[in-house]
């Protein structure tokens, strides 16, 4: 899933100051998993702006809707008729969503409640960790199922840097080192004989190198 | 006199590129800056901006420099961090390169190493706040620097097709002037009018500008720019006069050499790109009365 967190409350209200009545929009898929902008979360958002404008003497209109998806423009639709009494709108979703607001309604302001972080999976209850960079070229079924790019701090492609200590990353020594973990998994595999081959160097074309990605199913698409 | 000096009096500068060589034979790039040497007022050594990896600027400005021929290297974003670049910066000074322009890099993916990682760390802008505090002493980080380093630093605006994209331009040139950009070079002029209709908004720059002259080698060459260039201006008349040259190159040299001897009434200087035909400079030079 796609991972965020709410920004602080003093940069929502910095952003919302100049407005009085604004549509707060949340998502159900990806952010309501991660607990950070679906139904529940607009809801104590809303709370939260409205008493610290009212400690201001400001008052704040605030209408909630949580979307079924705010990447997809089929469900953007549903906001025609609040987005039209809001002065401006303030997004729970990923920036996919957020962006996907701005797209379909170029004369509203629109802002991010949070922060996109990673794409990432649950470790425990409330914790999550980065897992996947998308870099358009998985290497995990060499790698034992552990992905250098996103869980080696300097996405190393053949073993660990000098700054490997007992399984944690010089970096933070809370996160694993990942080619640790790639080790301990070839052996548990019984394909140790993969981590003597050399990986030739990454073709970042089909990640970032090539500028923002888009994906066309001919099969699909109209 | 040197680049600076001439740049802040007012006079006319003459500056010709010349990159770095594929490998480490530098016969060609010596040779070719002794040809030139005192006729032009500085050459500009650009890096790997095009994607091609080469010998660096760095080098190719120490080069230049030991040849008697004052120089100005490119530095830009796409290959370095900002550890890297600062470093470089510093380098570049104790090694007495004293001219630095911020230019934009193509895309990695139209270079010779498509599958390489582009770094853009910081941007053009960001680049020059950078050049401009370590002259005041200080790095990115806010540390103090043991001994800071002076350049004269220029900035470059991209080719634009219409009015509003030249507008655009202008706002970005603004910025980088704010962050210490002392000269701007232009795209390739290919038409004086042309030019001389877009001057009055590059003078409120209030900065020299600086325009390139593009050596057209060919009427393949012309026709290319002409279809895949909006906004170069080539004239159906320059592409007829080159086709019907009795010598194609002599006139493409002349065109240059022409167009150099215009820009002298309406600018601050030329920079001369000849892309592999550094050795014809001396020619052009000849042509524009230099």
């Amino acid at each position: 899933m796609i991972t965020a967190e709410r920004k602080p409350m003093e940069e929502l209200i910095e952003c919302l100051r100049p407005y009085h009545r604004i549509l707060l929009v949340g998502c159900n898929e990806c952010v309501t998993v991660c607990s950070a902008g679906g139904r529940k979360e607009v809801g104590i958002l809303s709370s939260a702006l409205q008493m610290a404008f009212m400690k201001e003497g400001k008052t704040l209109e605030i209408r909630e809707i949580t979307l079924e998806r705010q990447c997809d423009p089929e469900y953007i639709e549903e906001l025609v008729t609040d987005i039209s009494q809001a002065e401006a709108v303030m997004s729970m979703a990923c920036g996919c969503g957020v962006q996907e607001i701005a797209k379909r309604f170029k004369e509203k302001p629109v802002f991010p409640a949070v922060n996109t972080s990673f794409m990432g999976a649950s470790e425990q209850q409330g914790v999550w960790a980065e897992r996947c960079q998308g870099c358009g070229d998985c290497v995990l079924g060499i790698t034992g199922g552990i992905c250098p790019v996103a869980r080696c701090s300097k996405q190393l492609f053949n073993g660990p840097c000098g700054g490997s200590t007992t399984g944690k990353c010089e970096i933070n020594p809370d996160i694993d080192c990942a080619w640790q973990l790639i080790w301990d998994r070839m052996k548990a595999l019984g394909i140790e004989e993969n981590y003597e081959k050399n990986m030739p160097p990454k073709d970042w074309r089909t990640s970032r190198g090539g500028g923002p990605r888009t994906i066309i199913r001919e099969d699909l698409a109209k | 006199m040197s680049f600076q000096k001439k740049l802040k009096s007012g006079e006319f500068v003459v500056l010709a590129e010349m990159n770095t060589p594929k490998g480490i034979n530098i016969s060609e790039l010596v040779t070719n800056a002794r040809r030139i040497k005192g006729r032009v007022d500085a050459v500009i050594v650009p890096d790997m901006d095009n994607g091609i990896m080469r010998m660096s600027a760095l080098a190719g400005g120490v080069l230049m420099n030991q040849q008697g021929v004052e120089s100005i290297i490119h530095l830009y974003c796409r290959d370095r961090n900002q550890i890297a670049l600062q470093g470089d910066i510093l380098a570049a000074n104790v090694l007495g390169i004293h001219n630095l322009v911020v230019a934009h890099s193509e895309e990695m993916a139209k270079g010779d190493h498509r599958e390489a990682k582009p770094v853009y760390d910081i941007d053009e802008i960001e680049l020059l706040d950078a050049i401009q505090s370590l002259q005041k002493g200080t790095d990115k980080a806010g540390f103090d620097l043991d001994g800071s380093p002076s350049f004269t630093v220029g900035c470059t605006i991209s080719p634009f097709k219409d009015d509003e994209e030249f507008e655009q331009e202008l706002l970005l040139a603004g910025r980088k002037i704010d962050k210490g950009a002392q000269f701007i070079i232009t795209p390739p002029v290919f038409d004086l009018d042309h030019f001389a209709s877009n001057l009055d908004k590059l003078k409120e720059m209030g900065v020299p500008i600086i325009p390139t002259v593009f050596l057209i080698k060919s009427v393949g060459i012309a026709r290319y720019i002409a279809n895949y260039e909006p906004g170069a201006n080539i004239s159906e008349d320059t592409i007829k006069r080159i086709r019907k040259a009795p010598d194609t190159e002599i006139e493409c040299l002349k065109i240059a050499g022409e167009t150099i001897k215009g820009l002298k009434e309406l600018s601050q200087g030329v920079q001369i790109v000849t892309l592999g035909w550094e050795h014809r400079l001396p020619e052009i030079l000849d042509y524009a009365g230099i």
